[in-house]
């Protein structure tokens, strides 16, 4: 156990714990876009940033999502500095994704109206990789990846190998920006990623007639649990 | 958002804000409902909580399954603490007494608490435009006193003050229609939700909990004490509810109707009533009223969504 202060409280936690997770536990909130915990940080979006004091006086302004605690260690989440910076961690959101409703939210909850950022609309993707992520940590597909991402002005943002993608939405759900939309219609549905866009066949219930979930992401669930696909041709109401 | 729940479950917040270890019965779809509002909800609001099941099964002394500020307040005053609270909270805020942290005011109650005996505060509170969440659960009668019909049992139904028999049919009145009459305050919010759709109910909260001004919603909580059903049919009967257009899911935002989920095809009320003891004497005929009911509101509804 270490002693740490958060906004002038003291507080004993665990060695290793991230300032993020302490300060949530404690009702103190801070900030976040990239950020989830079902999947590891990465202190992308930088709008968690703390001002941090270690016991030898060292201070910095860091992503709290990714600074570790230790002994005696001071942090600060509402300082002039750090208001400053997560500011301007705002400003370069806003001029990467202009017309996000969720970037849009923040900056106003900030005062900010304008970014002096060159504007680049990449149809809201701010590169945050929460979907990449989810993708992998959480669904296993790795369907989404940063291959091929560069400094280019046409590069994609994040490329998605269709064969492993077994469209189960569940990027679309985690995109705090709205990049990712789903639609279902009918027998089809339609992902849309930055750029690429993918119609997936629905299977239908036996019973009912309702199309109820995507062939591939039954396939892959069959195929995970070592069931045979008769077991998942009936919507959940007519199991 | 209706068929993305296998995988996007997982990564729905963990967060539970009440505790496990409460006092509510098996299969109760109520404590289910709050689980799922709470996750929507995070942890920046003050509940003010109506007498009812909810509170009753949450706060026996000298326990509390509540991980956020909580207030239980009578039957017929929920709405007015909850303005009381939003307007304290803005006081202060504004003479710097505490700092402003955004904290929301939310009030809960039961189908008897809002419909009946605490409906001219909540009435009262919506006018006033208090910026608060409502969240009306809907168990259809007063399930904590021991199952006494309220304005918000289905005709039909058997209930302990409404029993069948031989020259009662059980309730003999329809469903006061709840949603809408908060609509007609012209609130900025207005939907019902199901937890038997958690994604669905999620969205909804924390749209009402974000507008500025009041916000109200219906959310269906099955009670197999009180319906007669088995406990472990309680998440099917709230899916089986919405597919029978029974209890259509919906959202009212500033006026403008919108169904949240269509289910397709509409599946025959017998499908619902025939899993709940409380519509068990209904006769063939009986069924045929309820079907005929059930899909003309449905169809008005679509009208209204249309339009």
């Amino acid at each position: 156990m270490v002693k740490i202060t958060i906004d002038g409280r003291e507080y004993e936690v665990k060695e290793k714990a991230r300032v993020l997770d302490i300060a949530r536990a404690h009702n103190i909130s801070i900030e976040t876009l990239c950020g989830h915990e079902s999947v590891s940080p990465s202190g992308n979006c930088r709008l968690c940033l703390v001002e941090i004091t270690t016991k030898d006086g060292r201070n910095r302004v860091t992503p709290s999502c990714i600074a570790s605690v230790e002994e005696g260690l001071d942090a600060k989440t509402n300082s002039e500095k750090v208001i400053a910076e997560r500011k301007v961690s705002i400003q370069k959101l806003l001029a990467r994704a202009p017309k996000s409703e969720a970037i849009k939210e923040i900056a106003k909850k900030y005062g900010i109206a304008s970014t002096p950022f060159p504007l680049e609309d990449h149809q809201n993707c701010v590169l945050c990789g929460l979907c990449t992520r989810v993708c992998q940590e959480v669904v296993g597909a790795n369907a989404i990846s940063k291959v091929n991402r560069s400094a280019e002005p046409n590069a994609l943002p994040y490329t998605v190998n269709f064969d492993a993608c077994i469209a189960c939405g569940s990027c679309a759900y985690i995109c705090p920006t709205g990049a990712i939309s789903l639609a279902d219609e009918g027998d089809k549905r339609t992902i849309s990623w930055p750029y690429q866009k993918k119609d997936f066949h629905m299977t239908k219930c036996k019973t009912c007639g309702r199309f109820y979930a995507p062939t591939k992401q039954l396939e892959y669930m069959s195929k995970k649990s070592g069931q045979p696909m008769g077991l998942f041709d009936k919507c959940i109401d007519d199991r | 958002m209706e068929n993305i729940g296998v995988y996007a479950a997982r990564i729905a917040p963990k967060l539970d804000g009440l505790a496990p270890g409460h006092r509510a019965c098996i299969g109760c779809g109520e404590a289910l409902a709050v689980r799922i509002a709470m996750k929507a909800m995070g942890g920046n609001i003050i509940i003010a909580n109506a007498t009812g099941c909810m509170e009753v099964i949450s706060s026996q002394l000298p326990a509390t399954a509540w991980d956020v500020p909580w207030i239980h307040t009578l039957f017929e005053n929920t709405a007015a603490v909850a303005s009381g609270i939003e307007s304290a909270l803005k006081v202060l805020e504004r003479k710097g007494k505490i700092p402003a942290k955004g904290t929301k005011v939310v009030a809960m109650g039961g189908d008897g608490g809002t419909s009946d005996i605490g409906f001219q505060a909540l009435s009262g509170a919506l006018e006033r435009r208090h910026d608060f969440l409502y969240l009306m659960f809907d168990n259809e009668a007063y399930m904590n006193t021991g199952i006494q019909r309220s304005s918000a049992t289905p005709f039909g139904a058997s209930t302990t003050t409404s029993p069948a028999g031989k020259k009662s049919i059980g309730q003999k009145t329809q469903k006061k229609n709840m949603p809408a009459i908060a609509a007609a305050h012209d609130i900025p919010y207005v939907a019902t939700a199901s937890p038997s759709y958690p994604f669905d109910m999620m969205e909804k909260v924390k749209k009402g909990l974000a507008v500025n001004g009041p916000a109200f919603i219906s959310v269906f909580s099955v009670c197999p004490t009180g319906w007669r059903s088995a406990p472990e049919l309680s998440v099917r009967l709230g899916r089986l509810a919405v597919q029978t257009g029974i209890f259509p899911l919906y959202e009212v935002e500033n006026g403008k109707y919108k169904l949240t989920i269509e289910p397709t095809p509409i599946r025959p009320v017998q499908d619902y009533l025939k899993l709940q003891g409380r519509f068990r004497h209904l006769s063939e005929g009986n069924v045929k009223e309820i079907q005929a009911r059930v899909t003309s509101d449905y169809e008005a509804l679509k009208r209204k969504a249309a339009c």
